[in-house]
């Protein structure tokens, strides 16, 4: 069971983070009998107790210290991006789990931009299939697109909710394929190693606010546990500071806070899996692996378009899975004038999430804007996730804005490129389509970035990158990094099922290469 | 179309074993919040931050009024974030401040009075030219007026419809989900599920 080890003790390693970078790698360096510490900045919540069906009071869930966004398109933090608490933004995650597809992987040989991945999709989806039976993902039988499995899902789908059943409508009218969605969520109760029993899906349609009946695989009751029961030790509220360095280079110590106190924790290497944001922040407040200069640089975030429309038919887009239906039709669309592609999505949506964005983008307001609330129960929407290309100008910095903690605020700076602009064009119109012919009045366009993506890209040549294949830094011997902020490209699916997979991979290839690394 | 929902419906769900406890006590709190004195806002400002958001998110429900701008001085007293804001916008605390000086500098310029002083014509076509991004006013030099305009009412629509009031408004019962969601085909509905009433 689950240890406590003493500030004193020098353990293997101290994960610094407990989403889906770290958490899958936290359990599988304590499964080879490692002393490993998780630090992680928020609590860990029961769900059962901690979680009401209630927007305003989950925003606990996301990471609220203030970051500030620039650039043309500045991109949402806060509820759209990164989360706090043990599981990290799997808290919130909607649990859509497609795989990547292997020319997601190759888009500089393919288009002659971007970069290659330095990683192969096969072994990629060796860890997919792992995972997916592990955590428990419900997916359809058949899969349209992509390499055939090795194996079905665990489990079969979970039930079409009104979006999907309009998705699927207005494709098919257009002559769009459709299939069920893989979620990352139970459409029957199954035993969880480590957790004991997870039960099914309720239809909550809450994913993104949090599941409080741990039905959707979310990190803290999925790898957490069994971290946990393999010996790990797990502590909350820590928020990170410093990496301190020995005089051989090396990393000897991490500093963190916790109740207002320093402690400093002893260990042989670490693990930085704080994100996209966050762990490019670290490495630059402690002047620490960036001989590159990359650190902070190649800022992606998925291009994200969502049409939503009114329909005669009573929806109530709060019950279900959010995300039921998808299409990887656009995948590679024939014709088009930029490089890569993307999936459709249906979308179910919490109420003060719709509104808000409504707020934000319809331009309605007074009398108007309430006659158009009241159509809640009315409303579907459908959304791409697409590929981003890296740019300069897109990057992370310190801002001379200090927070509560008197560190530095980050400042990302986000435009999208002529790609992403043409691949969103794209993208509105087909959705329109879709949407007109499956019966949408009033429609109306949300813009949007999602997911944060890239900052400490992982690749063979160390002048421009920050990792290399195997997670590991390049200057700190003894740091590897395991989260969104490695991916060399933005990929034209949702990330987390993939950002699982390499934490399982940099675990596996640290494991095989210690005797090595210790020398 | 323009649909109506019956009143009453979350009140009577939040009595109902149909919450969780957790759900029961969040949104009970919220329903029974007394309205709020500031302490952020001075007592000008916040006449003035209630008369804009009573244009933006007009109320006339006899079972009460939702406290908006309260609950917007609740926020900017502890100096909470929602984790993000545009780079081109001061702090919160100050984004609000210059906004609402800059509107009734708007309003003098406009119409030669303060905008709690207009009839809600007047109100209404400053508020526009806020979103608009053209208001006059010095003080709009200092605090991009559409962005303002977008933080500003996307907050009042988070404290609005996080309500059960709000909730009420628009049919929404999410939050009664202890029985599971079983009827999720189209024009499918639960009996907890309000219809629409003419």
């Amino acid at each position: 069971m689950s240890n406590q080890f003493s500030l004193t003790d020098t353990v293997d390693a101290v994960v610094i983070g407990t989403g889906a970078g770290g958490a899958p790698l936290m359990a599988r360096l304590a499964a080879a009998g490692l002393k490993v510490v998780a630090l992680e900045a928020g609590k860990y919540w029961d769900p059962k107790k901690d979680f009401p069906t209630d927007e305003r009071a989950q925003d606990k869930l996301f990471w609220n210290d203030e970051r500030l966004s620039a650039g043309k398109d500045p991109v949402a933090f806060g509820s759209n991006n990164s989360g706090t608490g043990v599981g990290g933004s799997t808290l919130h995650y909607t649990a859509y789990t497609p795989r990547v597809q292997p020319d997601d992987l190759q888009l500089k040989t393919d288009f002659g931009v971007g970069v290659d991945w330095p990683v192969s999709f096969d072994e990629i989806a060796t860890y997919y299939d792992e995972i997916e039976h592990f955590i428990g993902v419900s997916g359809p039988a058949n899969y349209p697109w992509g390499p055939a499995r090795k194996r079905s899902y665990p489990l079969p789908p979970l039930p079409i909710n009104g979006a999907g059943q309009l998705m699927e409508r207005g494709c098919e009218a257009v002559g769009i394929k459709t299939s069920l969605a893989a979620n990352a969520a139970l459409s029957a109760g199954r035993y969880q190693e480590g957790v004991g029993h997870r039960p099914a899906c309720a239809n909550r349609g809450f994913c993104q606010a949090g599941c409080n009946i741990g039905a959707k695989s979310s990190m803290d009751v999925t790898y957490i546990p069994l971290a946990l029961s393999k010996g790990a030790e797990l502590r909350t509220e820590c928020y990170v500071t410093q990496l301190i360095r020995d005089s051989s280079g090396r990393i000897s110590e991490v500093v963190y806070v916790q109740n207002d106190q320093e402690k400093r924790q002893k260990c042989k290497y670490v693990f930085l899996c704080a994100g996209a944001i966050e762990t490019p922040r670290l490495l630059l407040l402690n002047q620490l692996a960036n001989s590159s200069g990359q650190v902070g640089r190649n800022f992606m975030a998925h291009t994200g378009l969502q049409i939503w429309g009114e329909f005669d038919e009573d929806i109530r887009p709060y019950k279900g899975i959010p995300g039921a239906i998808i299409s990887e039709d656009t995948h590679r669309p024939a014709g088009a004038n930029f490089a890569g592609g993307y999936l459709l999505q249906s979308i179910g949506v919490m109420p003060v999430t719709y509104l808000q964005q409504m707020a934000r983008q319809r331009g309605l307001w007074g009398e108007s804007f309430k006659q158009a609330a009241r159509a809640y129960n009315h409303v579907a929407g459908i959304n791409i996730l697409g590929d981003c290309l890296p740019y300069d100008h897109n990057y992370l910095e310190l801002s001379d804005e200090k927070d509560s903690r008197g560190l530095p605020k980050p400042r990302v700076h986000f435009t999208n490129g002529e790609n992403e602009i043409r691949m969103t064009a794209h993208a509105d119109k087909i959705m329109r389509e879709i949407w007109d012919a499956a019966g949408a009045k009033n429609v109306w366009d949300f813009q949007r970035n999602a997911h944060i993506i890239g900052t400490c890209r992982m690749g063979h040549d160390r002048e421009t990158n920050v990792i290399n294949a195997d997670g590991q830094s390049f200057d700190v011997p003894n740091l590897f990094i395991s989260d969104n902020s490695t991916f060399p490209s933005a990929l034209a699916v949702n990330p987390a099922l993939t950002i699982m997979a390499l934490s399982l991979r940099t675990a596996d290839q640290f494991l095989k290469n210690r005797n090595r690394l210790d020398v | 179309m323009d649909y109506h929902y019956p009143a009453g419906t979350v009140r009577d769900l939040l009595k109902s074993d149909a919450v969780t406890d957790a759900t029961r006590q969040a949104l009970t709190e919220r329903l029974d919040q007394q309205p709020r004195q500031p302490a952020f806002f001075t007592t000008d400002e916040f006449k003035l931050l209630t008369c804009i958001t009573d244009r933006l998110l007009p109320q006339d429900n006899p079972a009460g009024r939702i406290d908006i701008a309260g609950t917007i001085d609740e926020r900017l007293t502890s100096n909470k974030s929602d984790g993000w804001r545009y780079d081109s916008m001061p702090t919160d605390q100050n984004a609000y401040r210059l906004g609402l000086k800059a509107t009734n500098e708007s309003a003098v310029a406009l119409y030669g009075a303060p905008f709690g002083e207009l009839p809600t014509e007047q109100q209404d076509e400053v508020l526009n030219a806020v979103q608009a991004g053209t208001p006059p006013g010095a003080t709009w030099q200092q605090v991009p007026a559409t962005r303002f305009f977008e933080e500003l009412f996307a907050e009042a629509v988070n404290a609005y419809y996080s309500h059960p009031l709000g909730q009420e408004e628009i049919g929404y019962v999410g939050m009664a989900d202890v029985p599971t969601w079983q009827r999720l085909k189209l024009n499918e509905l639960e009996p907890r599920e309000p219809r629409p009433i003419d």
